[in-house]
């Protein structure tokens, strides 16, 4: 079978902003920070970090009651995501005939039911029951976001997650990719979700000691990726998905396609569990090169993992130094974590998204905050503010993971169709 | 608490039913009670009044067959 182009026909996620898909761009082109200080009433200790939070998000508005009621957090960021996605592609919620049998979603999450594990364990340990509501169970299952959609929808094809660290949800686009392209199914929806401010969770970041420092003044300018006076990253919350669609498909029946998803790279570095390494990297950013048939020269924008912590953000310029050589100095590079957080598994998702987004607008959103460049991170066109009006033809999204585990997407600009 | 009022508020509560459409002749099906949410609603019966029933207990069809369930294990139990 002849491979598939695939388009991307819908767009979706949960902005931490509380308003649609063009205003979160929008509010990352003018390099608006989501991030706040986040205080809760934890016992033995409140947390109070800084957090890119979806406080706005009303799952019941987004999903009915009965629901958002049978869905953890992360599984109602994630279904709402879906929602938006599938309703942005101009395809209906019920399926008509059984042209979907063989649609499916495949889903990124790190930490799935954390949260609804959690509760129980604080109403068994803190609050004296003794017994769990069945539900508990439902709640908890780290396969409830793409289970939920499957039924939602009515997809009858493959329906599973991913979870492989903060590349979940690119690495679970690379997958559904790869099933359009070979013609196994016309649509996939792929995505991710994730809620990092699971107590025992955030506690368990805090005491890697890779948090960015904050009060309630600075927590907006805190994540500063690639900068010499960077404090280390900042966990959010969240929801983002993508359509995926064989091209033709979405010609046939008029859809709007928002870029096309070229390539997918996914290798792994093989040497340690948290300490990234360049050749593992390098190897992802070449892998997906290829199999998207696209060479450096072609590339004018990479959205970075930039997490900002000074063991990854020098050995990820490192990577790009190597792979783009010469042309590494005009590539232009933003690490928007810098605005929205990290939000682990759904991370790849969001990032995917905001690059089809800058390809489709000519736009290049920032890394914020960026005024002490680390010397270890030149090399590359660093983008501080935004950039408008620029002709881009193709972008890279890379996401490197705990575990080693890495995976870049190649993008391609509908107006720059060969 | 009567056991039709627990009835009403939990389904209000959890799936947004209308207090007035669950009246005994109702089949709790219609309602939208799947499996998982009969569970759910023994669960909160149980939990509400100290009362566990029997794991093997036929499930009723109708809102009057489960507020008579609900009327009988209490009364049994004071």
């Amino acid at each position: 079978m002849n491979p598939r182009r695939v388009a991307i026909t819908g767009l979706g996620l949960v902005s931490p902003f509380g308003g649609d898909l063009a205003d979160f761009f929008a509010r990352l082109l003018a390099g608006e920070s989501a991030i706040r200080l986040l205080h809760t009433d934890d016992l033995p200790r409140p947390l109070s970090m800084p957090f890119a939070g979806c406080p706005g998000f009303d799952a019941e508005a987004a999903l009915g009651r009965p629901l958002a009621g049978m869905l953890d957090r992360f599984a109602q960021l994630g279904v709402a995501a879906a929602f938006a996605a599938w309703d942005d592609a101009g395809l209906t919620r019920t399926a008509q005939g059984d042209e979907r049998e063989d649609w499916g979603v495949v889903w990124g999450t790190a930490l799935g039911g954390t949260m609804a594990y959690e509760k129980g364990y604080r109403d068994l340990w803190q609050n004296g029951k003794e017994r769990l509501s069945p539900l508990s169970l439902i709640h908890g299952l780290n396969n409830a976001a793409n289970a939920q959609i499957s039924i939602q929808l009515g997809l009858g094809g493959v329906s599973m997650s991913h979870t492989v660290a903060c590349a979940s949800s690119s690495i679970a686009i690379g997958e559904a990719f790869r099933r359009v392209r070979s013609g196994e199914a016309a649509v996939m929806l792929a995505g991710g979700s994730d809620t990092p401010q699971a107590y025992a969770v955030a506690r368990a970041w805090e005491a890697l000691r890779v948090l960015a420092n904050a009060d309630e003044a600075s927590a907006p300018y805190c994540c500063r990726p690639f900068a010499a006076d960077r404090s280390g990253l900042v966990l959010g919350e969240g929801g983002a998905a993508l359509v995926l669609e064989d091209w033709d498909h979405a010609v046939a029946r008029g859809a709007v396609i928002h870029g096309e998803l070229a390539g997918y790279g996914t290798t792994c570095d093989h040497s340690h569990l948290v300490r990234p390494a360049a050749a593992g990297q390098v190897r992802a950013l070449n892998a997906a090169l290829a199999d998207a048939q696209l060479t450096t020269a072609d590339i004018d924008y990479v959205n970075a993992h930039g997490t900002a912590t000074p063991e990854g953000d020098p050995v990820e310029i490192d990577a790009l130094r190597s792979v783009f050589g010469n042309g590494a100095e005009r590539l232009a590079v933003s690490a928007t974590k810098s605005l929205h957080g990290h939000l682990l598994g759904a991370a790849g998702a969001l990032e995917a998204i905001i690059t089809v987004l800058a390809l489709r607008e000519g736009a290049i959103p920032p890394t914020a905050h960026l005024e002490n460049l680390d010397p270890a991170c030149a090399g590359v066109d660093h983008v501080t503010t935004a950039r408008h009006q620029q002709p881009l033809s193709a972008a890279l999204a890379s996401s490197f993971a705990f575990g080693g585990s890495n995976a870049v997407l190649a993008f391609r600009a509908v107006a720059d169709q060969p | 608490m009567n056991s039709l009022t627990l009835i009403r508020e939990f389904l209000d509560g959890r799936l947004g039913v209308p207090p007035d459409k669950v009246v005994p002749e109702a089949t709790l099906a219609a309602l939208g009670v799947d499996s998982l949410m009969m569970l759910e609603l023994v669960f909160e019966f149980e939990d509400r009044f100290g009362i566990a029933l029997a794991k093997d207990l036929k499930s009723p069809k109708t809102v009057g067959d489960m507020v008579a369930l609900m009327e009988r294990l209490r009364s049994e139990k004071s």
